[in-house]
């Protein structure tokens, strides 16, 4: 089967003053079609570096990136948006809602400007927020709303196109623990479920353990590899504690 | 280093804050224009003629409105800088941070001001010098003015005073800036990130009927309007004013969010493309706007109405020349009771003006007083008239005069004599000469009374220069006013969407129609108040062309030409740049 995400020795560096800083150096993966898989690293490990380039929001310096064995490192920028409206789907950290927009109308807008036919926006919103159990909030603006409500509600704007791939950049970093165990519990329910598959950046290990695979960055590089195959989230969790450990073990900068 | 920050401060505002800038140019360069009324070719011309008191009215009329539209400039570019300063919270909010002390941070903003000041007023002036030369071209041919009358030149006094009317504004735009560094609070100006305004929600039914209110509110003020006439300032009068005003206010209260739950009705409308975030957005600030929205509708109802009616009051002014007046010279001496009848063409030659040699064509005749008909001239008067000027012309004179004709014999006392006349060889020659011996004959004890054609004419034009330059004058600042803040407005609300259209760039909505969701807010917000405000302007010069009319013709077409042209240019103007302002707001970053 062809992979969703093939990823080939990527490399980005930022040049400035005759200095070069190489935030990720020829890194090579690829997730297959509804896998839920997680990147970890320390700060300034080249995650975010990694899911700008995949996200084609940044221009990486060498290498490939192919979502369904289209490669996209060499599009045009009209043809970029384009891919990004139509295969990619985004959740941010600050959940990045339009705050003059009610929840429905946020996730109507991600089918308004593929220029989805009105008459099945109502019906595919409806049904995504059900998925998400933000269907009572949906009239609701986004400054009336908890902030894990508002990420579901970005969850749900970032798939209601149905996307190739979800791509999430520490969708937790500002919930508290109980919306954080929520939102994840609805993204697993959205990869086991419909089958989305979802490429999650977090540095929180619990947030982690709800991946069925996790990469480690460190230095730009991939570290390490993590599968989570038949154990059970706890088991899992204290499997990626103790990688965390070791990578920690070397570096004091903790994650 | 102070000065260097400074500089480059103010180079950026110039860039950052292009349309303050214009503004500030134009409302220069407009003040200049009309405070140099002695470079224009009219008024030289007018100036040339033995009454120059007509130019000395024109020129006082002028002054005293200058002083009004100082008054609308000082708040318009007030309000403007207050905006510039808000924008620029933050980054004040990091000097003081940084260590830089209250009075530093006063003085890079007071030096900041000065140098744009300084700029905008030598841009605008130049600008004014040769706008002044252009208006004078225009306003010279409009009148038919020979264009020897022309010549390039400056005028010393408007520029002084220009530059001390607008040196005073950016003094108080400069005061204004040193209270609210000197008010201002580090932890304000450090969150100074725009909080969201809450968006305070009616329901659908307060918002129809706030709709309703106002539309009945307003249609109550036209038809008053309409039936009343435009001449009858009584109390009736204002609340005539004051239901419009409130009208106009209510409906732009309920406008947005009745246009919202319309659209929203209409899915397929209401579902494309970025329409129901265009529609949300402006739905989100008309609450902060409606009352602005308010004030820059009536500012062009006022921009509207004001050119409009002295550009049809001008035509109509025209079409009085000639009639007033129908000979080159007419003089009228008084009759005494039992006199025997003067010599006049001997007096005149007296005074120093020749009839025969002047003129090519001349009649004395006298007016009679008949019992039961009133004043008479004698048929055989009458046929002489036509002999000389032609049936139709002596028709239309006695008719002018209110005179009638008829058989009258001796026993009928004479009133008046009247001479009519036409010039011969060199009018301008003659005139002088007539004009002097008229004068001489006034200064002597006799009884007279005289005008000329062109003394006529030379009136007519000057209260038709005058209207003209007040219409244009006050229209164009009211309309320079209205554009420049609804500009300002906009640009700041970009500036403040830069999230939200970053958000839409991730979502994946393409550039062009991030473009157009950005044109569309624009031309909201700058043709809602216009829409209204044509609307209100219709009904108003419906009610002025009324009056017009009563004296004379309307020419409809040249008013709403001219009205046009200059809202295109100046509204048309402020519109692109604002559209084009916004989308390199949003663009950069």
């Amino acid at each position: 089967m062809e992979p969703i995400l093939s990823v080939e020795r990527l490399s980005k560096a930022y040049t400035g003053r005759g200095r070069e800083t190489r935030a990720i150096e020829a890194i090579s993966f690829q997730v297959n079609q509804g896998e839920f898989v997680g990147i970890m690293g320390p700060s300034g490990s080249g995650k975010t570096t990694l899911l700008n380039c995949i996200a084609t929001i940044d221009a990486p310096t060498a290498g490939r990136v192919a979502v369904e064995g289209r490669d996209i490192t060499g599009l045009r920028p009209a043809q970029l948006a384009a891919f990004r409206r139509q295969r990619l789907g985004f959740i941010f950290q600050d959940c990045n809602l339009l705050d003059t927009l009610t929840a429905f109308e946020n996730i109507a807008l991600a089918l308004t400007i593929q220029g989805v036919p009105a008459g099945e926006i109502e019906g595919r919103v409806r049904e995504c927020a059900r998925l998400l159990d933000i269907g009572e909030c949906l009239d609701r603006y986004p400054y009336q709303l908890s902030g894990g409500q508002n990420q579901r509600v970005a969850a749900a704007r970032a798939m209601v196109t149905r996307p190739a791939l979800i791509l999430a950049d520490e969708p937790t970093g500002a919930l508290d623990s109980q919306s954080a165990r929520l939102l994840l519990e609805r993204l697993t329910r959205l990869n086991r479920e419909e089958g989305a598959t979802i490429l999650m950046v977090t540095h929180d290990a619990f947030t982690a353990s709800y991946c069925s695979r996790i990469l480690f960055l460190r230095d730009g590089a991939v570290f390490s590899q993590l599968e989570r195959g038949e154990m059970d989230r706890r088991a899992f969790f204290r499997a990626v504690i103790a990688v965390v450990a070791r990578l920690g073990g070397e570096q004091s900068d903790v994650l | 280093m102070f000065s260097k920050l400074a500089f480059h401060n103010a180079g950026r505002s110039v860039r950052d804050y292009g349309v303050w800038f214009l503004t500030m140019v134009l409302a220069v360069c407009l003040f200049y224009v009309f405070n140099a009324l002695e470079t224009q070719t009219v008024i030289r011309f007018l100036s040339q003629s033995s009454r120059a008191d007509v130019v000395q009215a024109i020129r006082e009329l002028i002054n005293m409105l200058s002083a009004f539209v100082w008054v609308v400039l000082a708040f318009l570019i007030l309000y403007a800088s207050a905006f510039l300063i808000r924008r620029r919270k933050k980054e004040l909010g990091i000097y003081l941070l940084l260590g830089v002390e209250r009075r530093q941070v006063a003085g890079l903003l007071l030096a900041e001001t000065a140098l744009l000041g300084a700029a905008a007023l030598a841009v605008g002036l130049a600008l004014g010098v040769l706008a002044a030369q252009g208006l004078s071209l225009f306003t010279a041919g409009l009148f038919a003015v020979p264009m020897t009358y022309f010549a390039f030149s400056i005028s010393l006094p408007a520029l002084v005073k220009t530059a001390l009317a607008f040196a005073a504004i950016f003094l108080l735009v400069m005061a204004g800036h040193a209270l609210a560094v000197s008010r201002c609070r580090l932890i304000d100006l450090m969150k100074a990130r725009r909080v969201n305004q809450s968006l305070a929600r009616r329901g659908k039914a307060a918002s129809l009927l706030q709709f309703l209110a106002g539309a009945v509110m307003l249609l109550t003020a036209y038809a008053m309007l309409l039936t009343r006439g435009l001449l009858v300032v009584d109390a009736l009068f204002w609340v005539m004013i004051a239901l419009g005003a409130a009208g106009t206010l209510l409906f732009f209260r309920a406008l947005s969010g009745f246009l919202l739950g319309l659209c929203r009705k209409n899915k397929a409308l209401y579902y494309k493309g970025l329409n129901l975030f265009v529609l949300r957005q402006f739905n989100a600030c008309i609450n902060t706007t409606y009352r602005s929205m308010t004030v820059i509708c009536l500012l062009l109802l006022l921009a509207l109405g004001i050119t409009a009616s002295s550009v049809g009051l001008n035509s109509t002014v025209e079409q009085m020349v000639g009639r007033q007046s129908p000979r080159d010279a007419q003089l009228t001496l008084w009759a005494e009771e039992g006199e025997a009848q003067p010599d006049l063409p001997q007096l005149l030659r007296q005074a120093g003006f020749n009839l025969d040699e002047r003129c090519a064509a001349w009649y004395i005749f006298p007016v009679r007083f008949v019992q039961d008909r009133g004043a008479v001239v004698d048929e055989e008067d009458a046929q002489a008239m036509e002999a000389l000027w032609g049936e139709k012309e002596a028709a239309r004179y006695l008719e002018e005069e209110g005179l009638d004709v008829g058989a009258t014999g001796p026993e009928d006392s004479v009133i008046q004599w009247c001479l009519l006349a036409d010039y011969a060889g060199d009018k301008q020659d003659a005139e002088a000469a007539f004009q002097g011996a008229a004068e001489t004959l006034g200064r002597e004890g006799y009884g007279c009374w005289y005008t000329t054609r062109q003394a006529v004419w030379l009136d007519t034009m000057g209260t038709k220069v005058l209207v003209l330059f007040i219409g244009l004058y006050l229209g164009v600042v009211f309309l320079l006013t209205a554009a420049a803040v609804l500009a300002l407005q906009q640009i700041t609300q970009a500036a403040d969407s830069v999230p939200r259209y970053q958000v839409l760039a991730r979502l994946g909505a393409p550039e062009k129609m991030r473009r157009r969701a950005v044109d569309m807010q624009v031309f909201l917000s700058f043709f809602l108040p216009l829409a209204l405000a044509l609307v209100h302007a219709g009904v108003g010069i419906t009610a002025a062309n009324q009056v017009i009319a009563q004296v004379g013709r309307v020419d409809a077409a040249a008013s709403i030409g001219v009205t046009a042209l200059l809202l295109l240019a100046v509204y048309g103007g402020y519109f692109l740049i604002t559209c084009w302002g916004s989308r390199r707001v949003l663009r950069e970053k």
